[in-house]
């Protein structure tokens, strides 16, 4: 029985496909066999190796790769896992703590930012000082301005749901957290310089609950739902 | 060693070469030397300003390709022993300089003068790149209105971004009885947004049309607006002068509201 174990060749590497039905001393067997014969046409080159066809125990792989080291140059440099469903859940996990890191570490910029300008920023951010109509923020995180918001904000730039926007004194043209978008309401008939009147300079948040923003006075209720 | 002064908006039409030549006639009445260049090439008109429109012979991009020698092109202004105009090319562009070549005639011309102030073009593009290039202050010219200071505001971080960092904020044709009634901006409603320090209030005055018609700047005389640009040049030049009472002439109420 000369079957049990094929090797392919692609771009970056060598598939290993297994016969379910046999059993690991003929894979060993076979693998050692058809690395040695190839061993010459491989020589010393670099790949990664991925198994499929049969489970192996990781006591199981790492054997299957001493068997290749022993009977031909090729360096092993990763192996990789063919199970697409574990494959996501590395994915979905990595991500989650990227995100969860942009939203925890921050940094600081002082000054004003004035129309045209834009800050741009993988963390989330704190701005000393005003953030003028024509100017934008974008952050991966939250962004708190110490000082007047009056331009645009797109927190949760990574698709963060959680980000939040908080500053002394908040009152965006637009305001985006992950994909939801809202905007500072239209003023039919009135003076576009005019701040309202019931607009009180008073710390504010605005976070998204739906797929809703709500802007509310910053208050201990309001932090304790504060996602990080 | 003087000081380059870029006078510059963003917007067009606010006042900018009203402005220059005030305050460059302003100061040259206070004694200093002042030369005023006017790098709207192609839109050219301080000279026209300044009432000297018939004495060009050569221009800005003249002296700046070596056509003449500068002194061929300064025009000496009426009336003044040290106050000259650099005037624009008209039948050119802003290409036709570069912001080196600027920064080269600004750094030789602060030798030789206290104030080298400079018309600054409408616009961000080269035009503006040119005129700041060799500045030390800005005096950014707004009016009273959202798309003016939207616009001093783009000005302002582009200024800082160029370090620039001296700069003062002129509002002009400020009209006091709309500012009472709400429906204008007020100084301080322009100062709140650009956070920037206020150098000066110029009300909005007929005799500025006037004098722009005639081509004499009225800075230094008795109306409103000559005395807000006579203390406009007094401030550049260090002085301490109290802000005018814009509303004065509404009598005894609008002394009441003394806003400016």
């Amino acid at each position: 029985m000369n079957n049990a174990v094929v090797i392919k060749g692609t771009t970056y590497g060598f598939s290993v496909y297994m016969d379910e039905q046999a059993d690991f001393a003929t894979i060993t067997k076979e693998v050692a066999e058809k690395f040695k014969e190839s061993a010459k046409f491989f020589g010393n080159a670099k790949m990664a190796i991925s198994f499929s066809g049969k489970t192996l125990t990781d006591e199981q792989q790492r054997q299957l790769l001493d068997v290749i080291a022993e009977n031909s140059q090729v360096h092993i440099v990763c192996v990789i896992d063919k199970n697409s469903e574990a494959e996501e859940e590395h994915r979905r996990s990595l991500e989650d703590h990227l995100n969860a890191m942009d939203s925890s570490n921050g940094q600081f910029y002082k000054g004003n930012l004035r129309s045209g300008q834009v800050l741009e920023t993988e963390t989330s951010i704190i701005i000393l000082g005003d953030v003028n109509q024509g100017a934008t923020i974008t952050s991966k995180g939250n962004i708190i301005v110490l000082g007047a918001l009056l331009g645009n904000v797109y927190a949760g730039a990574g698709g963060n749901e959680n980000a939040f926007v908080m500053a002394l004194d908040l009152d965006p043209v637009q305001i985006r957290i992950a994909d939801t978008i809202a905007r500072a309401p239209d003023k039919v008939g009135k003076m576009l310089w005019k701040r309202e009147k019931e607009h009180t300079k008073e710390p504010k948040i605005a976070f998204r609950s739906g797929n809703n923003i709500f802007i509310e006075p910053v208050s201990r209720t309001v932090l304790n739902d504060i996602k990080l | 060693m003087g000081e380059v002064i870029v006078v510059t908006s963003g917007k067009g039409g606010v006042g900018k070469t009203t402005t220059t030549a005030n305050v460059g006639t302003g100061l040259a009445k206070l004694d200093k030397k002042v030369v005023l260049i006017d790098t709207d090439i192609g839109l050219r008109n301080l000279d026209v300003v300044m009432g000297l429109e018939n004495r060009i012979v050569y221009n800005l991009v003249d002296v700046i390709e070596g056509t003449c020698k500068i002194n061929q092109a300064f025009i000496k202004v009426k009336g003044y022993n040290n106050f000259y105009l650099l005037p624009s090319a008209q039948t050119r562009d802003k290409t036709a300089i570069t912001p080196e070549q600027m920064k080269k005639l600004t750094d030789q011309l602060k030798e030789e003068f206290d104030y080298v102030i400079i018309d600054c073009p409408a616009g961000i593009e080269q035009g503006f790149h040119n005129a700041i290039a060799g500045a030390d202050r800005a005096l950014v010219v707004t009016t009273p209105e959202v798309s003016a200071v939207r616009d001093a505001d783009r000005i302002i971080g582009l200024l800082e971004a160029n370090e620039i960092k001296n700069i003062h904020i002129i509002v002009n044709r400020l009209r006091m009885d709309m500012v009472k009634r709400g429906d204008m901006m007020s100084s301080e409603d322009v100062i709140e947004i650009l956070a920037i320090p206020l150098i000066g209030v110029v009300p909005d005055d007929e005799n500025i049309v006037i004098s722009t018609n005639q081509g004499a700047p009225l800075v230094g005389n008795n109306t409103m607006a000559g005395k807000a640009y006579m203390n406009i040049c007094k401030r550049v030049d260090g002085e301490e002068v109290p802000f005018l009472d814009l509303a004065a002439k509404g009598g005894f109420f609008g002394r009441l509201f003394k806003k400016n």
